[in-house]
C-alpha cells in the first residue's frame, strides 16, 4: 500500500506537466487578449503598445519558457483582469467550490442510496418504475432551469431560502439540491443495477438460506459489495463538481472556481485559466487516488 | 457497529438539513432578504428594522476588476470606485464639468493649467491630500504604458508642484479635452505616501481614497462592502451605514433578488423582465439614456457596394430605427443620426431623437447607384453584448430584404468578435455599440478619421478630415464644439456608419429608495436617498 501510494503520488508530476503544456498551447492558440482588455474605441497603436508591454508579442517558445520558469516555482503569472498573482485568486475560490461540491454529494448520497437499494429490492414494482422513471426525468432537467425554478418556488414565492450568494448554511441548500439531485438520479440507477446483480449471487442465496433477516442480507452482505461502482461514480462526479459547476454557480451567484474560470476564458486571462486548470487537474487526480484507496478498503481482495 | 455509525450520520445530516430548511422559512421572510449578501457575522435575525434599512444593497452584473483605477477599462468598476475616490473635476447631472478636488484653476497657456486643491481634504488613512499626490497619480498613468488607461492620459507631460496645494498640469501639445480627462475614471487621486510606504499590493488589498465611502471588504465574485468616511471633506454621508455591491451575473437571479427585497437596486434588467418588476408591489424599472450608441459600422473599401455613398444612404433609409428602438428594444433606445449623444461636448441636437426612414427613397438611391436588383452583404454581430443585439441584427436583415439587399447575419462570440475587428476581418457591416467615457464628442467622431481606420472602414471624407485636424488642438472650446457638430452633420449625410439608436440603461429599483440613474452609469451612493 505504501509503495502504491508513493508511486501514484509521483505519477502526478508528469501528468500535471503534460496538462500544463496542453493548456498553454490551447490558450496560446485561442488568440491574444490585448484587444479584449481595451475599450471598443482603442486605436490599433494602443493595442500594439500594450501587447509589447505585456510581452505578448514574443514567440511561442519564449513565452512558454517564461511560463514554465514561473510554473516550477508555482507562479502562474499575473492575471490580466485582476492585475494580481493568479494562484492566490484561484485558491481563494477553492473553499466555495469544495463546499458546494461536498454539500451536493451529501444530497446525492442521501437520496440515491436508500432509493437505489429500495428500487432493487422491490424490482419491477410500481414504486421501482416510479423511482427509475423519476431518475431519468430528473437527469434530463437542465441545471439552470431547475435552479431558476427552485429560486422562484422556494425563494420568491415561499421566501424560505435566500435567492443567491454565499454565507450562511441556508445559502447552500438550493444550489446543493440543484446539483445533488441531478447526480442522485444517475447514482440511483447505478446502485439499483449493481444491487440487482449482487442480489442474484450465490452467497446472497446462501445467506438467505441460513435464515439471516432480509434487512441484514441487503444492507450488510449485498450493499457493501455494490459500493465499488458507487465509489467510482462519486469520485468522478466530485471531480466534475470541482471543475464544472459553472451553470449552477452563475444562477446562484456562488463565488466558486467555475465562475472564475469561465470569465477568465471569456477575457482570455491566461494566468487564471492555467492556474485553475492546474488546480482542477490536481483535485481530479487526488479524487481518483482516494477512490483507489477506498476500493481496497471495501474489497481487500483488490491488490495494487 | 459500522452500520449503526452510518445510519446515525445519515439521520443527523438529514435532520440538520430539515431543521435549517424550516428555520430559514421563519426568518428569511422578514429579515433575511436585506441581509442575504452578508456573512455570518451579521446574519440579520437580531438586527432591528431601522438598522437593516440603512444598508444600501446594489446588485451588479459583473465583479469589480481591481482597485487599480489606472488599470481597467470597466464602467461597472468605476461605478463602485466613484464612492471611494475623487477626481480633480466632476461632471454634473447636465454633463457640465465642475470643480471637485480643485478649488480654482487658471489656464496659463495652451500647454499649462495651474490648479489649486481644496484645503482640508484627507485620505481615508488620515493623510492630507497634497499636490504631490496629484503628481504621483497623474504621472503614473501618463508614463506607464502597461496601464490600460495610459492611452487616455499619455497627453500629460508632467505635473509641476508649486506648493502643498498648488500645482501645474503640463501637456505635450495643446489638449482641448484635458478637463474631460481629469473628470473620469483613471484620474481619481491616489495616496502617494501610503502607496510608497506600503506597496501596491497592500494598496490593492486595502485601498485608500478621499471619497465619501471607504473600503471595508471585497469577496471576489460575491460582494464589495463600503462604509462612510467620517472625515469626508464635504461632511460625512449619513444616509447609508453600509453600501454593499453584490455580484449577481444571472439576470433572472438579479431580478428575483430585487423582487424578494434582497437588493435595493439591480442593474441591467432585461426587457423580458420589465413587466415582472413593474407589476410587483414595491419595485419598478427606471430608465436613463446611456452614453452608448449602437450602429452599423460599414466598410467603404473600393469594390464593395458600400463604397458608394448612395448605397450607404439607402441602407440608412431602409432601416426603421424607430421600430428597433421602440419595438425590438421595447422603448429601450432613442433613435439617432449622430454618435455624439446629449451630455457630450459637441452634441448636435438636430440629429438626435430622429432618423431617416423611407423605403422608396432607399430603392431609388440603390437604382441610381446601379444596384436596382440589389446585392448581398454580410452583417457581423455579437450576441448578448448589447440589449437585444441578436434580435436587432435579425430585424435589420429583414428590413434590408425589402430593398433587395440580402443580408447574411454572422453571429460571433464576443472574444471572436473583438478578434475579427482587431484583425480587420470585418465584412460590409458589423453591429457595434460605442460608448464614450470622456463625454467629449471628439472621441466619437474620431472614428471617421481616414488614417486611423485604414484597412478597417476605409472611409475618407476630405471635409471631415479637415475639421478633425482643426478641432484636435483647438483650445477655443466654442469653436471646437461647432466643428464637432459640423462633423456629425456631414456624417449624417454621407453615412460612413448607420447610426441606429442610443441605448438606455434599465435599472430595477425598490420603491423605498430614491435613485435617478445617470448616463455615465455611476452608482453614487451619496445621491441615493431613502424615501
Amino acid at each position: 500500500m505504501g509503495k502504491f501510494l508513493i508511486r501514484r503520488l509521483l505519477q502526478i508530476i508528469p501528468v500535471l506537466f503534460i496538462i500544463s503544456f496542453v493548456v498553454f498551447c490551447l490558450v496560446f492558440v485561442a488568440g491574444d487578449p490585448v484587444a479584449l482588455m481595451l475599450p471598443e474605441d482603442a486605436s490599433p497603436e494602443d493595442i500594439e503598445q500594450l501587447r509589447e508591454s505585456l510581452g505578448l508579442n514574443e514567440p511561442f517558445h519564449v513565452q512558454y519558457f517564461t511560463y514554465m520558469l514561473g510554473l516550477v516555482q508555482l507562479d502562474f503569472g499575473d492575471s490580466f483582469r485582476y492585475n494580481q498573482s493568479a494562484l492566490p485568486i484561484v485558491l481563494e475560490r477553492l473553499p466555495a467550490t469544495l463546499e458546494l461540491a461536498a454539500a451536493s454529494m451529501i444530497v446525492a448520497i442521501i437520496i440515491a442510496i436508500p432509493l437505489g437499494i429500495w428500487s432493487a429490492t422491490k424490482k419491477n414494482s410500481p414504486l421501482d418504475f416510479l423511482a427509475t422513471g423519476g431518475a431519468v426525468l430528473w437527469k434530463a432537467m437542465p441545471n439552470f432551469w431547475l435552479g431558476i425554478m427552485l429560486i422562484l418556488l422556494f425563494s420568491v414565492t415561499l421566501g424560505w431560502f435566500p435567492v443567491s450568494g454565499r454565507g450562511s448554511f441556508s445559502h447552500l441548500i438550493l444550489p446543493a439540491i440543484t446539483l445533488g439531485t441531478g447526480i442522485a438520479a444517475e447514482m440511483t440507477r447505478l446502485i439499483r443495477s449493481s444491487m440487482l446483480e449482487i442480489l442474484n449471487q450465490d452467497y446472497i442465496r446462501t445467506a438467505k438460506s441460513k435464515g439471516i433477516r432480509n434487512f441484514y442480507v441487503v444492507n450488510k452482505h449485498a450493499f457493501r459489495n455494490a459500493l465499488i461502482p458507487v465509489v467510482t461514480i462519486t469520485a468522478l462526479q466530485t471531480s466534475t463538481l470541482v471543475g464544472g459547476t459553472l451553470v449552477t454557480e452563475t444562477v446562484f451567484s456562488w463565488p466558486g472556481l467555475g465562475q472564475l474560470l469561465i470569465q477568465a476564458v471569456n477575457t482570455r486571462d491566461m494566468a487564471i485559466v492555467q492556474a485553475s486548470v492546474f488546480i482542477i487537474a490536481f483535485v481530479v487526480i487526488l479524487m481518483n487516488l482516494i477512490a483507489d484507496i477506498l476500493y481496497k478498503i471495501l474489497d481487500p481482495r483488490i491488490k495494487y | 457497529m459500522k452500520r449503526k455509525a452510518f445510519w446515525s450520520i445519515f439521520l443527523f445530516v438529514f435532520s440538520a438539513i430539515l431543521l435549517v430548511g424550516c428555520s430559514g422559512g421563519t426568518s428569511s421572510s422578514t429579515t433575511e432578504p436585506a441581509n442575504t449578501d452578508q456573512k455570518g457575522t451579521d446574519s440579520g435575525t437580531s438586527e432591528t428594522k431601522s438598522e437593516v434599512d440603512r444598508t444600501l444593497t446594489v446588485a451588479v452584473g459583473s465583479d469589480m476588476v481591481s482597485f487599480d483605477i489606472h488599470n481597467h477599462n470597466n464602467t461597472s468598476t468605476e461605478a463602485i470606485h466613484v464612492n471611494m475616490f475623487n477626481y480633480l473635476f466632476k461632471k454634473d447631472a447636465n454633463g457640465e464639468i465642475q470643480n471637485e478636488l480643485v478649488e480654482e484653476y487658471k489656464i496659463i497657456d495652451d500647454l499649462t493649467v495651474e490648479m489649486k486643491l481644496v484645503e482640508g481634504v484627507t485620505f481615508h488613512n488620515g493623510d492630507p491630500l497634497t499636490s504631490e499626490d496629484v503628481k504621483f497619480t497623474l504621472e503614473r498613468v501618463a508614463t506607464d504604458d502597461t496601464l490600460k488607461e495610459y492611452p487616455n492620459y499619455k497627453q500629460i507631460k508632467e505635473v509641476q508642484v508649486i506648493d502643498d496645494l498648488n500645482f501645474r498640469v503640463v501637456t505635450h501639445a495643446p489638449e482641448p479635452s484635458l478637463f474631460h480627462r481629469l473628470s473620469r475614471l483613471g484620474s481619481g487621486i491616489l495616496p502617494k505616501k501610503y502607496i510608497e510606504e506600503n506597496g501596491w499590493d497592500n494598496f490593492l488589498a486595502n485601498p485608500v481614497g478621499t471619497g465619501p465611502y471607504q473600503f471595508k471588504e471585497w469577496v471576489r465574485d460575491d460582494h464589495i462592502t463600503l462604509v462612510p468616511f467620517d472625515n469626508f471633506y464635504q461632511g460625512k454621508v449619513e444616509e447609508w451605514d453600509e453600501v454593499v455591491f453584490r455580484v449577481i451575473p444571472e439576470n433572472s437571479t438579479r431580478v428575483s433578488e430585487l423582487l424578494t427585497g434582497g437588493v435595493d437596486i439591480a442593474v441591467n434588467i432585461p426587457p423580458a423582465d420589465w413587466d415582472r418588476v413593474n407589476s410587483n408591489e414595491g419595485t419598478s424599472v427606471v430608465q436613463e439614456i446611456s452614453n452608448r450608441v449602437i450602429m452599423l459600422i460599414l466598410r467603404s473599401t473600393e469594390g464593395l457596394p458600400t463604397a458608394d455613398p448612395r448605397v450607404r444612404q439607402a441602407l440608412d433609409y431602409a432601416i426603421d430605427d424607430g421600430v428597433l428602438a421602440n419595438t425590438v428594444l421595447r422603448g429601450g433606445g432613442v433613435p439617432t443620426l449622430t454618435m455624439v449623444g446629449p451630455g457630450n461636448f459637441g452634441h448636435n441636437p438636430d440629429l438626435y431623437d430622429t432618423y431617416n426612414y423611407d423605403v422608396e427613397k432607399a430603392k431609388a438611391l440603390l437604382a441610381e447607384a446601379g444596384y436596382a436588383d440589389g446585392f448581398e452583404i454580410t452583417l457581423q454581430s455579437p450576441r448578448g453584448r448589447y440589449l437585444q443585439d441578436a434580435e436587432v441584427a435579425e430585424m435589420i436583415a429583414g428590413m434590408l430584404a425589402a430593398i433587395n439587399v440580402k443580408v447574411n447575419v454572422e453571429f460571433l462570440e464576443w472574444s471572436n468578435f473583438v478578434e475579427m475587428r482587431n484583425a480587420n476581418e470585418n465584412k460590409e457591416a458589423y453591429l457595434l455599440g460605442l460608448g464614450n467615457s470622456m463625454f467629449d464628442g471628439a472621441y466619437s467622431v474620431d472614428w471617421y478619421r481616414a488614417e486611423r481606420y485604414k484597412g478597417h472602414t476605409d472611409y475618407k471624407n476630405d471635409k471631415i478630415e479637415e475639421l478633425l485636424n482643426a478641432s484636435a488642438s483647438n483650445m477655443d472650446q466654442a469653436e471646437r464644439e461647432k466643428q464637432i457638430q459640423e462633423i456629425s452633420a456631414i456624417a449624417a449625410e454621407d453615412v460612413p456608419f448607420v447610426t441606429l439608436y442610443q441605448e438606455k440603461i434599465n435599472i430595477g429599483v425598490s420603491d423605498s429608495i430614491d435613485f435617478d440613474p445617470t448616463p455615465d452609469e455611476m452608482i453614487y451612493a451619496p445621491s441615493i436617498k431613502r424615501k
